[in-house]
């Protein structure tokens, strides 16, 4: 991934983990993959990167979590949308709805 | 198993050291992602698969560096919240001594328990528009409060002077604020220094 995408996601990242949490409640891997397919690769950042913002969606009362324990065995924490989660997440997304379209006719510039 | 992955999670749970219980949180978290990733890895059961997954998972250090600011956030919210409780806890506490004391006592001791309040007051109040994660502006606040706190028990000779109860519980609050208050400000500090260090190489990197 280019620096400068890169840093737009960063910028963007809760809100991406938000949304991909919209489904149902998952793990720190599942989100990722999610995350990863979504964007058909584009957002290939280290996934390491995903457990700070889920800490700090958790700590802001967006996410909840728990230790749970899967058929394999193994235990895994899984993470919930809260409804303040499903609102903010709703709020970011008409945010973004508006900032991208009016950067779309700023770049546009004169060739509309 | 070969090793990669218990080294990785346990180099990670070292730079995490100035939060130990989101240390060992987020060892079992990553230690369960890594697991899962090198067994999804064609390679596995090797080294090689635990390798890829940590390399995938990018470099503890800076993932580290993440948590320790939000980590100083947080406590740089709790610190100051603690320092508006014992502010306004304070105040009561030395309103009611001189109620109780109903007299004008001359000496430093008086002047040191209004002016160290005020000086702590008014420090606290630029710092939290200006400079809210200043540790420097926390630290004046807390040896303003501990001066007056203490000047205001001697003013009185408060514990032996046979005060009411209605007057020293008050003074017993104000000094564990201050012992809570103190430990904050020491937490600060020690996430501010860690976190410093952990961002050290980036900003290396930036610099280059």
């Amino acid at each position: 991934m280019l620096g400068m995408e890169a840093e737009m996601l960063k910028g963007h990242l809760d809100a991406i983990v938000l949304a991909a949490l919209e489904a149902g409640p998952a793990h720190g891997y599942a989100i990722i993959e999610t995350i990863k397919q979504r964007s058909a690769g584009t957002f290939d950042l280290p996934e390491g990167t995903v457990y700070p913002a889920l800490h700090r969606l958790e700590q802001a009362g967006l996410l909840s979590s728990a230790w749970t324990p899967p058929p394999n065995g193994r235990r895994r924490r899984v993470y919930s949308l809260t409804r303040a989660g499903s609102a903010a997440l709703g709020q970011r997304r008409r945010a973004w709805g508006r900032f991208s379209q009016a950067v779309d006719t700023a770049l546009a510039g004169g060739r509309g | 198993m070969s090793g990669v992955i218990d080294d990785y999670v346990a180099a990670l749970r070292r730079e995490l050291d100035f939060d130990p219980a989101l240390a060992r949180r987020l060892a079992s978290e990553v230690e369960d992602h890594l697991q899962e990733a090198a067994e999804a890895d064609q390679a596995w059961p090797s080294a090689d698969a635990e390798r890829r997954a940590v390399e995938r998972f990018g470099l503890g250090r800076e993932i580290a560096a993440q948590f320790a600011v939000d980590s100083v956030d947080r406590q740089a919210r709790r610190t100051w919240v603690t320092l508006a409780v014992t502010v306004v806890v304070t105040f009561v506490a030395m309103r009611v001594r001189v109620i109780w004391l109903d007299d004008d006592v001359l000496g430093v001791a008086p002047l040191i328990d209004r002016y160290a309040f005020i000086t702590a007051l008014a420090v606290g109040v630029i710092a939290w528009f200006a400079f809210r994660r200043s540790l420097t502006a926390l630290a004046i606040c807390l040896g303003g409060l501990a001066a007056s706190i203490g000047a205001g028990i001697v003013r009185v000779d408060l514990f032996a002077n046979g005060a009411p109860i209605h007057v020293l519980l008050p003074a017993a609050g104000e000094i564990a604020l201050l012992g809570v208050l103190s430990f904050h400000v020491i937490g600060l500090g020690r996430r501010l220094r860690r976190t410093a260090l952990l961002r050290k190489p980036e900003l290396r990197r930036t610099a280059q």
